[in-house]
């Protein structure tokens, strides 16, 4: 089926009220959309992970301790979109505390997969993963410090963008690890993704963290051909599930009948760097959640509050040799791995899309085993603090997506969305949607 | 090394004023005796002069030209 062509407000409204009662994607669903107007993204149909401050409104960033907090301030991110002219339906669903890689929610509800609602949605972005998939909006910003931008794309079957570390400011959205943390669209396809990254990108003296770097044209650099592109195949067949890999492989061929060439490379150390970026992860968030975990800890979820302990037993010096290290990292990978190619590709995932109970409560002795498979490629992206772009490129044999992805150097994130793009305009993945 | 045991983490987390949940402080030592069996490959060769803020360096010389 392909994707319903109307993003009116009234076309959205009308697939939120029928959607929303079985994924569970929004907490707010505005009875008027907020801005519109002129502007590169006039009235387009928008709404964001319930982590962007807008003054006076409430942000409850998916947790019990936040309910009904109402921020000060707005985000950079959301300031840009009003001033392009985007409208803003609501705000969405997400992992609390963004601190979680499935969509599992214990204070708001699970925001369920559209494809199938027994199965993830992917976190923690996960209202913006499903809302953009039941296309209730054109497009959601989410945010990614291990993988939350990409592996709700992959779950959900859409484009989602983490951007390079600096790329986009964070100001005025909620922090959980300040090395780690970007902000990234999710959106129906790459070509739209450019159209959102072009608004949001670029530097803010209200982030301190944010680069100086030029903006490049997205839009414009959609067009263009001749990408080398490095993928691992055997590792892939190797360690991916064999659907997951044969859905990647196919993409990888596909770019390459669109003008692209192929070559083969060593694979990044993924669980080094993933042991990396954990490390730092939970250092730092544990560091900023310190005063909720001494005054109220039973007001988290189990699962959260379980993450959060462990960061106050990381050892100092093994923080910041991780951060040491990360420059060292970064120069390796840019050069071996990126020596004379202009991406990587491999998959978003090495696994299908899992059910809820396999990756909740009741999930039983294996599920802390497929938790780490869900994020073992997404990681080491926000540890190298590279940009990546996660593709829908297939289904698996339940029915749910398979998600490809691109890894490139800092800053190029124009490359990522040529690519995407060309795969897009090659294959309809990316068009369909689920039924009902 | 394997140095770490529940009773250490929990007192190493008692003196930051955090109250383990039942049960967590054996789960945490043994991860964290996992991660401390991890060798990096790039350490050995890591500069003495090296700090955190070499990344942001390594960030622009590596950007696309």
């Amino acid at each position: 089926m392909n994707a319903p062509a109307d993003f009116s407000v009234e076309a959205c409204g009308e697939r939120i009220a029928r959607w929303q009662p079985r994924i569970n994607a929004f907490v707010r669903i505005e009875e008027t959309p907020r801005g519109g107007g002129a502007g590169r993204l006039a009235n387009l149909a928008l709404a964001h992970k319930d982590m962007f401050y807008r003054a006076g409104q409430v942000s409850n960033c998916g947790s019990k301790i936040r309910r009904g907090w109402v921020a000060s301030e707005t985000s950079t991110a959301l300031e840009r979109l009003d001033a392009a002219g985007a409208l803003q339906l609501g705000t969405l669903n997400m992992s609390e505390f963004a601190y979680g890689p499935t969509g599992h929610n214990d204070h708001w509800g699970d925001c369920c997969n559209p494809w199938n609602p027994d199965y993830i949605t992917g976190g923690s972005s996960s209202g913006s993963g499903a809302a953009v998939a039941a296309r209730l909006v054109v497009a959601a910003l989410g945010s990614d410090t291990g993988g939350s931008v990409r592996i709700p794309a992959a779950a959900c079957g859409v484009t989602g963008l983490k951007s390079t570390w600096g790329r986009v400011s964070r100001a005025g959205a909620m922090p959980l690890s300040h090395s780690l943390d970007t902000i990234g669209p999710l959106a129906g396809s790459a070509e739209d993704c450019a159209r959102i990254l072009q608004v949001i990108a670029g530097f803010d003296p209200k982030d301190p963290v944010s680069s100086r770097e030029p903006v490049d044209d997205y839009l414009s650099g959609l067009a263009g051909k001749g990408l080398r592109i490095a993928v691992s195949t055997s590792w892939i067949e190797s360690n991916a599930h064999a659907e997951v890999a044969a859905a990647v492989l196919g993409a990888a061929r596909a770019l390459r009948s669109g003008g692209a060439t192929l070559v083969e490379a060593e694979p990044p150390d993924f669980d080094t760097l993933s042991a990396h970026c954990i490390t730092v992860l939970q250092s730092e968030a544990s560091a900023q959640h310190a005063p909720w975990m001494r005054e109220r800890p039973g007001d988290y979820s189990a699962a959260v509050r379980t993450r959060l302990e462990a960061g106050f037993a990381v050892p100092a010096a093994a923080y910041l040799e991780a951060l040491r290290l990360r420059g060292a990292w970064l120069e390796q990978f840019c050069a071996r791995t990126l020596s004379d190619v202009d991406l990587y590709l491999l998959p978003a995932m090495v696994v299908r899309v899992p059910t809820r109970e396999q990756t909740g409560p009741r999930g039983g002795a294996g599920m802390p085993t497929l938790l780490a498979e869900v994020t073992r490629l997404t990681r080491w992206v926000n540890y190298l603090g590279v940009p990546a772009l996660v593709l829908p490129c297939g289904f698996d044999s339940n029915g749910l997506p398979i998600g490809l992805q691109l890894v490139a150097r800092p800053f190029a994130e124009a490359t990522l969305l040529r690519a995407g793009h060309a795969f897009q305009r090659a294959t309809d993945w990316h068009r369909r949607v689920p039924p009902g | 090394m394997k140095s770490w045991n529940p009773e250490a983490v929990e007192a190493i987390l008692a003196s930051q004023g955090i109250r383990l949940a039942p049960g967590r402080a054996a789960r945490i030592a043994a991860a964290l005796n996992a991660s401390a069996d991890l060798a990096d490959p790039l350490l050995g060769a890591l500069e003495f002069e090296t700090d955190p803020t070499a990344y942001a360096l390594a960030l622009s010389r590596c950007r696309s030209k």
